[in-house]
């Protein structure tokens, strides 16, 4: 179990303390319909694509597309940083791309539907190669019908 | 993460995001933020566990509704630490032998490596596009010549650290993962090529190469190895 940085083991609450992390503006958090109403996408940061897509680079701050019936047997990982633990994804995708817990969320009637798309960034990105990326992707998330975004970080 | 957050927001879709360091994520202020205790790499904190990922999902999904951001919510339910491993040896004998090869290595775990696919229906080895003895051939290159592009490299050792990990996780005695991931640095040709490699890619000209030396190759965890040499 992990709590603070303070209670991490010292080289990996080092490795993290090192990390920079941008300061921003206060965004005012939008107000929207009822959860049992939304239509959610998933957005992770873990460097996750469908074999075959580009892997992720050092830099990159683009995304790749996850349609929702993509099998688990086509998901891999690219991500750059070699400091976080990839046996959970290895034994359960779940545990990083809760693509299957969203979707009986949305059986449920917890949330109204699930995006036809999802997407995965790659969380070592620099925030400015993201942002015109991310721009992008809200215009898509749009189009989609989606009304909410779950961030997904590993 | 956090900076997704402010961007979508503020392009008009409401976001809800998990946290894992809750320093960072007090730094960045993003709208909504569950903070949990997991593990890196594991945001959905149990793999294998649905009910307990969909109230982590849940819990995060039930964030949208509130306007009162930017906020972290603390998540209540915590994953038991593993128990310690002292003593545990990995059954299998891959104790590298002076006439070895990393090559007969990555031979040797294939049969373990389809014994894990049978067990999971899957694979997350295949970012490199190369077969196993081709990512082994392309480190062994590394390590005898001269070194590759630093992205070739980098997905070739990712997909053999996947391919590694996955034939673990079907030995007889698996054990935990963290035991898995110590019999990968301490008793494969694999990790030592890595540890030997190191220090070739630190000391090229490539920009790329010293990225993927002295950042992207040897977790933080296990970079105190390097300096016993």
């Amino acid at each position: 179990m992990v709590k603070r940085l303070s209670d991490m083991p010292e080289v990996e609450a080092n490795h993290l303390r090192r990390i920079e992390c941008p300061t921003y503006d206060d965004t005012p958090a939008l107000a929207g319909k009822p959860l049992k109403e939304r239509r959610v996408a998933l957005i992770s940061t873990a460097g996750l694509h469908k074999r075959g897509d580009r892997p992720f680079q050092p830099g990159d701050g683009s995304y790749r597309v996850i349609p929702a019936e993509t099998p688990a047997r086509d998901l891999v990982m690219s991500h750059i940083s070699v400091n976080f633990d990839r046996t959970g994804f290895q034994q359960d995708h779940n545990v990083v791309f809760p693509i299957d817990r969203l979707r009986e969320l949305a059986a449920e009637g917890v949330v109204g539907s699930m995006a036809s798309v999802h997407y995965s960034f790659m969380g070592a990105f620099p925030p400015a190669a993201a942002e015109p990326h991310a721009r992008h992707l809200a215009g898509l998330l749009k189009q989609d019908g989606a009304d909410a975004a779950l961030l997904v970080p590993v | 993460m956090g900076a997704l957050g402010h961007f979508l927001e503020r392009q008009g879709i409401p976001t809800a995001g998990i946290s894992l360091v809750r320093e960072h994520t007090e730094t960045v202020r993003p709208p909504r933020a569950l903070w949990v205790t997991f593990e890196l790499g594991r945001p959905l904190g149990i793999p294998d566990d649905p009910d307990f990922q969909r109230r982590v999902l849940r819990a995060t999904a039930e964030l949208l509704e509130r306007t009162d951001g930017p906020l972290i919510a603390d998540y209540p339910e915590e994953v038991a630490g593993e128990a310690d491993f002292t003593g545990w040896a990995c059954p299998i004998n891959l104790a590298p032998t002076s006439v070895d090869s990393l090559l007969a290595e990555i031979d040797r775990l294939a049969t373990w490596h389809d014994r894990a696919i049978a067990a999971t229906g899957r694979t997350t080895v295949g970012v490199s596009g190369l077969d196993m003895p081709a990512a082994g051939r392309l480190l062994t290159q590394a390590l005898e010549g001269e070194l590759p592009p630093a992205q070739a490299l980098k997905e070739a050792v990712d997909d053999l650290r996947a391919y590694y990990l996955e034939a673990a996780s079907a030995f007889p005695d698996a054990g935990t993962p963290a035991m898995r991931k110590a019999w990968l640095w301490d008793e494969t040709l694999f990790g030592k090529a890595l540890l030997t490699v190191q220090p070739k890619l630190a000391a090229s000209g490539d920009p790329q190469h010293r990225i993927l030396g002295n950042l992207t190759l040897i977790p933080a965890t296990e970079r105190h190895r390097l300096a016993k040499g």
